[in-house]
């Protein structure tokens, strides 16, 4: 990384706790209106939901022979956007790229919150909510079990056991981090970070227990980020429709995934970053850094998509040249442009420093980026199954208000679950950050 | 505290709990146990009683399936002469009438329940008021002993009765009087014939022969049977049904079929062909036969004519059959009388064309628009006084009648107008008086399509509503209006005793008639009288396109578009629901710059219609195509309720009340025709979206050579170009539990499968399939379990041709004028070996059965849809919203099912084989300790198939049928075979037998 701008001197341990936990303290009526909002699109999604339980799957865009559409989509879009936190902090952690301390909390928590909405959305599209737990096997009286052959099945335990280790590691890193909060707070938050922090003393045996755990789960979940949308896409790649079937799908899936990752860090950040004025802590040598993967996955993708293609003419089956021809070509030509040319050619930017280091040109594609995920689920899901083998049932999906509305709901939701974790957690990891600090003082340098 | 001892404070907790039980849970209902059984009745064990189809008037044979005392399906039955067991898609859902939400729930007088008795003075009141002639009794055929007895009721109480039906037979039935000097009745029999050609004959889609034709003409050509298999050439405007099952199509312009036919006469006597008598005057009459006038009226190269004439003279068993009633123009006698002519020459008259007695009980059955139009003059002038009307909804169906009632309410000397139908329609909503009859299911009567078939309809079910029977109303009334004649006991007494002479009631009633036709021809010569005027149709007014319109093979003159699955099922051709569609060829929409679902202002001298369009090449460019059926006001399905406006246009509207020339009943094509764009659009209901296979293993064909070849040992499948075969063959027996003695399949036929549509709307009775109107068809979200694809030719690669995305100018389709190169072929779920759908299932709620079937478990599906998804054959259907309470208005729900779970919100659904069908026939099976053999259990589809082209049995039973079938060497196929999904259902490919030879 010879060519990288340099760190900026790093602030006093002193600093960054004032600094970071002042993030935490009071509220301006910025944050409240900007938490409104959050929560009535929540509120308005869930209604849509409640309204879709009320009369049916038919309220949404559905109809044969496509039955999988938005809740589907952004059910991806949201594992995807999952990714970052857990390569950030446990990839990242093994590399020892030290650059990710700052940015790796929001980013897990970022994670959390995107699995969570993303686990929403198998349930709102399944025909009967109310059997949702006949996905989960467990010993039950009615004698049901489940079907370890379904890709759908796989999901089920992919997401949770991804979940599960991220709110773990978030867990984990966030509790010396508590014990600051609890040593510097009062009142009621005083005693909830008093129980969160679970006694934290800071002592030397502390410590490497400490690190020794974030080590071992670091490991544990490196795989887990490959494998969690690796199995996602199974989703698509194991069944026979023509755009689904393609032994690609799992890395394309997992750069796609951390592509979009890297791009919501980047637009969530950049802004907190600037309201909160915490420049200093977070800087641009951390975005450009983010730019790089972008690049990187950027580059897998337009591979992957170039790859489709290659192998749809190359395999002489007519379906699948039929069903790639009409994805660029036919009546979805729009989303799969929007797909290409926001995640493979604006992406390439980044070749650039000086847009590479601007940070408003970063939020700017980081938004695009976001915008180009979305498309590209919406692209591989509906256009796969508008096209398949029987030409008698082609057919065109338009999402319905009711899919959009929970669409939106979900941004909502997950905007109110971070806009809360901002003033429940400190956004920088404190502790994490003073170690580097401790660390360049002693050795000097970055590295 | 006041004290509560043991029996307080039981009462209370009795109190509260009856309280919590009434409160918070539905009312409770008493389900009441048989107390003294019925002998003859089994909770669960259905029982089926013979009876009568009153849908048209071939008078097919039912066999009523009856459950705890309710019809829940009509199957045909399998001894009557006519139908064979089996049953046309009308006839499988007729039994809707009864359940109908549109029922009449007793008599009305101006739109107020009242009594029967005062109902029947008041009606007795004004048949004594009115003079002789100032009543007439108008309707469609009630039967043999019903018609008597209308007959008898109007000469007791002098009114006229006039019997009519749009699309009778009367042009031919008059051009046999012309042709043959004789009062008579004309039957086709294809069973044995080797060459038809059908001068606009859509005999396999209308008509009232349309079951027994279909049979006949794939007896005849059943290529298993019969290496000679029967040629079949079409002359015609369009591609319609029976065009697509044609080995050629060769355009010819509407109402040519006349000069057509003296042509094709002449043409065959230059090639020898001779009568058998009256060789003289036939040459006499050929003589003047021009080749150039008739190419030049009929648009048919001279070439063609000859080649086809000839055809027909070296023909040993050839027939020419007439034009369908769409094309009946002002000179359709004479065009009839030619094909008659042609008929006679070629020897096919008294052998393929049965001159048969003329029915009785039918008083103006050559002059029905004739009386019709006698009548309307009288109602406009006011002379008639009480208009009585049976089995018919006149304002609607029959041309002049709405006028004339109008004008004549204008002026003040509207007649009282008294309606005995059953449900809701155009003219009972106007009546003054009301006073339903039973549905045909609670009614007695009976029906004599021919000489010697005597077919008996019983009640099968006590009458839902307050009904009575129309003639017992009508002799009641006249009797108190002082007539004399009435007969003794009800029309049951009369009925049974007409049917004294027959033997046992009681044997007649479990056979369903007396079946003992001898079949044989009147002999017949050629009148001295005959004339025939064989020139271009009297097609008049300003426009530049030819009206055709077309009866439709779903709705029928109309009274079938109150029925919600044929309102559903797609019209066979043109794969529309719902709607009223404009046919126009693709040239036309160019240059009117139009695509499926704009919207044209169709106008003739007669009136102006708006309707959208449906483009497509089977249609010349002179033409324009409407069907008939649509345009109702009233009707809970048959109008358009949801926005409150008429569905679809009635084609009656655009056409002038016209008659024929020699009393040859109304002339439907009369009429020239402009169009103009409306700018306005509006989606279209389709259910097939494309015609083009894109060369993929759907509706495949062998061509007769490559199947002669492969038939006498010299090589295998035929090699046409298309996708090969590089998947190996499998043994569809091993994907079932190899200790069971099963494995279900099937075969279908496609050299056999029409494409009638009957087998989707037995289905749709069988399993209880939802209808889901016109705006989810739009959405394609209908439930059909059967999907009738309709492919032209082996389609092509380089075009999307899709059509729910309009203006796209490739997407109107594959058709072409003069190419039928058309293949039926029916889908529905494979139960596939390795079926995709099971595997992707989480939660088990389609699995594989022991017996080889893809079973659907309802209760266990959750609705993740992955299983339609994943299903390449898009055969699984998912319930969007709670059909099961939406779907059965009025008394609807009671024709469910009982052996079919109606499927909840949320769930997928599919083809089952008729598992209930499966399990009926286990027990007996079981009771003799033996396996079920594959006879014993029928599909609802291939029960009701007029072709027999669906078979369906037991893969693993040497020798049946099924398995006979499907290891066809020649013809079998799988649907997408290269996807190794090892269906259990096995195509026959359609034999491509190319044009006869001269």
């Amino acid at each position: 990384m010879a060519d990288t701008n340099e760190p900026a001197p790093r602030p006093t341990e002193s600093q960054l706790n004032r600094d970071i936990l002042s993030v935490m303290e009071g509220a301006s009526p910025g944050y409240f209106l900007l938490l409104a909002c959050a929560a009535l699109t929540f509120a308005v999604g869930a209604a849509a939901f409640l309204y879709q339980v009320r009369y049916g799957m038919g309220v949404a865009g559905y109809s044969h022979p496509v039955y999988w559409g938005v809740y589907i989509v952004t059910f991806v879009f949201w594992v995807g956007i999952g990714h970052a936190g857990t390569l950030i902090s446990a990839i990242l952690y093994l590399f020892r790229a030290k650059w990710r301390n700052a940015i790796n909390r929001a980013a897990e928590g970022m994670t959390i919150f995107a699995v969570m909405t993303a686990g929403l959305f198998p349930l709102v599209h399944l025909g009967r909510v109310f059997k949702f737990y006949w996905l989960l096997p467990y010993p039950n009286q009615r004698a049901l079990w489940v079907n370890f052959k379904s890709p759908l099945l796989w999901d089920v335990f992919a997401v949770n056991t991804y979940m599960l280790i991220s709110i773990i590691f978030f867990y984990i890193g966030l509790v010396p981090d508590f014990a600051i909060a609890r040593d510097r707070s009062t009142g009621i938050r005083k005693l909830a970070y008093t129980v969160l922090s679970l006694g934290w003393q800071g002592t030397g045996r502390q410590w490497k227990s400490h690190n020794r755990a974030v080590l071992h789960l670091s490991g544990l979940a490196t795989p887990l980020v490959l494998s969690v949308h690796s199995v996602v896409s199974w989703d698509f790649a194991m069944s026979l429709v023509p755009g689904w079937h393609a032994t690609i799908f799992a890395p394309y899936f997992v750069a796609g995934a951390i592509l979009s990752g890297f791009a919501m860090v980047c637009t969530l950040m950049i802004p907190i970053r600037r309201i909160y004025k915490l420049e200093h802590i977070i800087t641009d040598y951390h975005f450009e850094n983010m730019t790089r993967f972008l690049l990187l996955t950027s580059t897998i993708v337009v591979y992957a998509y170039a790859i489709e293609y290659f192998v749809a003419w190359y395999s002489g089956v007519e379906a699948e040249q039929t069903s790639f021809w009409e994805r660029a070509f036919g009546s979805y030509w729009v989303s799969t442009w929007i797909m290409i040319i926001c995640n493979g050619v604006v992406p390439q930017l980044f070749w650039f420093k000086k847009l590479r280091t601007s940070v408003p040109v970063i939020f700017v594609i980081a938004f695009i980026i976001n915008i180009g995920m979305w498309f590209e689920r919406y692209v591989i899901i509906a256009t796969g199954l508008s096209r398949e083998f029987d030409p008698a049932v082609w057919g065109q999906y338009t999402p319905s208000y009711v899919e959009l509305a929970i669409m939106c709901g979900s941004f909502g939701f997950f905007s109110t679950l971070f806009i809360l974790l901002i003033k429940a957690v400190p956004i920088v990891a404190i502790a994490e950050m003073k170690e580097l600090a401790i660390h360049e003082r002693l050795h000097g340098g970055a590295h | 505290m006041p004290k509560i001892d043991r029996r307080d404070f039981l009462k209370l907790v009795g109190v509260s709990a009856g309280a919590a039980a009434t409160g918070c849970a539905d009312p409770t209902e008493q389900l009441i146990p048989y107390v003294i059984q019925p002998e003859e009745l089994t909770p669960g064990i259905a029982l089926t009683y013979a009876s009568s189809c009153q849908e048209c008037g071939a008078g097919c044979g039912l066999h009523v399936k009856t459950r705890e005392g309710r019809p829940i399906k009509l199957d045909g039955n399998p001894q009557h002469p006519v139908n064979k067991g089996t049953l046309c898609s009308r006839g499988q859902v007729a039994l809707g009438w009864t359940y109908h939400p549109d029922r009449w729930d007793g008599p009305l007088a101006n739109g107020e329940s009242i009594a029967w008795d005062d109902a029947i003075s008041t009606l007795a009141g004004w048949l004594s008021s009115a003079g002789k002639g100032e009543i007439a009794l108008l309707g469609g055929d009630p039967g043999q002993t019903a018609g008597e007895q209308l007959d008898r009721f109007a000469a007791a109480v002098g009114a006229e009765r006039v019997v009519y039906d749009p699309f009778a037979e009367e042009a031919l039935i008059s051009a046999v009087k012309n042709v043959f000097g004789v009062e008579a009745q004309v039957r086709f029999d294809l069973s044995q014939t080797d060459l038809v050609v059908s001068l606009g004959s859509d005999f396999l889609e209308a008509g009232t022969h349309q079951l027994e034709l279909s049979r006949q003409l794939t007896e005849a050509r059943d290529i298993d049977a019969n290496k000679t298999s029967a040629r079949f050439v079409y002359f015609g405007s369009r591609l319609s049904l029976t065009a697509g099952n044609a080995d050629e199509w060769v355009p010819a312009n509407p109402g040519s079929e006349g000069v057509l036919a003296l042509a094709l006469a002449r043409a065959a006597w230059d090639a020898g062909a001779r009568p058998a008598a009256n060789a003289d005057q036939m040459e006499a009459l050929l003589q003047g036969v021009d080749f150039t006038k008739a190419a030049s009226i009929s648009g048919v190269d001279r070439g063609e004519i000859k080649r086809v004439g000839k055809a027909l003279a070296k023909s040993q068993a050839g027939v020419a059959m007439p034009p369908s009633s769409g094309l009946r123009s002002r000179r359709a006698v004479s065009t009839a009388s030619a094909v008659l002519l042609l008929n006679y020459l070629i020897g096919a008259v008294g052998q393929r064309v049965r001159i048969l007695e003329a029915p009785a009980a039918h008083p103006n059955r050559r002059e029905g628009y004739k009386a019709l139009s006698k009548l309307t003059a009288a109602i406009a002038e006011g002379k008639t006084k009480v208009l009585l009307v049976n089995d018919a909804n006149p304002v609607y169906a029959y041309p002049g009648v709405a006028a004339a009632l109008e004008k004549a309410k204008a002026a003040g000397k509207a007649p009282k107008l008294v309606s005995f139908v059953s449900l809701e329609d155009e003219t009972s909503v106007m009546a003054d008086l009301v006073l339903p009859n039973h549905t045909p299911l609670e009614s007695w009567g009976d029906r004599v399509p021919r000489p010697g078939v005597r077919s008996l309809q019983q009640p099968t079910f006590r009458p839902l509503k307050d009904t009575r029977p129309t003639v017992d109303v009508l002799w009641s009334a006249a009797t108190l209006a002082g007539a004399e004649g009435a007969p003794s006991g009800d029309f049951a007494a009369t009925l049974k005793a007409a049917w004294a002479d027959a033997g046992s009631f009681h044997e007649l009633l479990q056979a369903g008639g007396v079946f003992a036709e001898s079949g044989a021809s009147l002999e017949v010569g050629l009148s001295s009288d005959l004339k025939i005027d064989a020139e271009a149709p009297l097609v008049e007014g300003e426009g530049e396109f030819t009206l055709l319109p077309i009866p439709s093979p779903l709705l029928g003159d109309g009274s079938g578009a109150n029925l919600p699955w044929l309102q559903e099922i797609a019209d066979p051709v043109t794969k529309l629901t719902w709607k009223s569609y404009v046919e126009i060829s693709k040239n036309t929409a160019r240059s009117l710059e139009v695509s499926h679902g704009d919207i044209v202002n169709v106008t003739t001298s007669a009136g102006s219609v708006g309707v959208p369009v449906y483009v497509r090449g089977g249609i010349m460019d002179n033409v324009i195509a409407l069907a008939t059926g649509q345009g109702h006001s009233v009707g809970y399905y048959a109008a358009d309720l949801e926005n409150g406006t008429v569905r679809g246009v009635n084609v009656n509207d655009l056409l002038p009340a016209e008659a024929t020339d020699e009393d040859g009943g109304r002339a439907w094509l009369t009429v020239k025709a402009s169009l103009a764009s409306t700018g306005e659009a509006k989606p279209a209901g389709f259910i097939i979206k494309s015609d083009n296979k894109r060369g993929r293993d759907l509706g495949e064909v062998i061509e007769l050579s490559s199947f002669i070849r492969a038939a006498k040992g010299h090589g295998g499948q035929d090699d046409h170009g298309g996708a090969h075969h590089a998947v190996k063959e499998f043994d569809a027996t091993f994907d079932s539990d190899e200790k069971s003695p099963y494995r279900w399949g099937m075969t279908i036929d496609l050299d056999k499968c029409t494409g009638c549509s009957a087998c989707i709307a037995a289905c749709y009775t069988e399993n209880n399939i939802p209808v889901v109107g016109e705006l989810e068809t739009v959405r394609g979200r209908n439930m059909d379990w059967i999907r009738l694809e309709r492919w032209i030719g082996e389609g092509d690669t380089n075009s999307p041709n899709v059509v729910t995305d309009r203006k796209v100018e490739n997407r109107w389709g594959n058709e072409e004028v003069g190419n039928n190169d058309v293949r039926n072929s029916p889908m529905t779920c494979q139960h596939c070996g390795a079926a995709p759908c099971e595997q992707v299932c989480p939660v088990i709620g389609t699995y594989h059965n022991g017996e080889g079937l893809n079973v659907m478990v309802y209760n266990r599906c959750v609705g993740t849809r992955y299983c339609g998804n994943n299903c390449s054959y898009k055969v699984r259907k998912f319930n969007f919203w709670d059909f099961s309470h939406l779907n059965w208005p009025g008394d609807l729900a009671l024709m469910l099912n009982p052996d079919v779970t109606v499927r909840g919100r949320g769930v997928m659904e599919k083809c089952s084989f008729c598992v209930q069908r499966i399990h009926t026939a286990r027990q007996p099976a079981m009771d003799e300790k033996r396996d079920i053999l594959s006879h014993e259990v029928q599909t609802a589809c291939q029960q009701t198939c007029p072709t027999s082209a669906i078979t369906f049995g037991n893969l693993k039973e040497t020798g049946s049928d099924v398995a006979k079938k499907s290891s066809d060497k020649n013809r079998s196929y799988y649907a997408l075979m290269e996807l190794n999904t090892r269906p259990a259902i096995t195509y026959l490919k359609k034999v491509k037998r190319g044009e006869v030879k001269g």
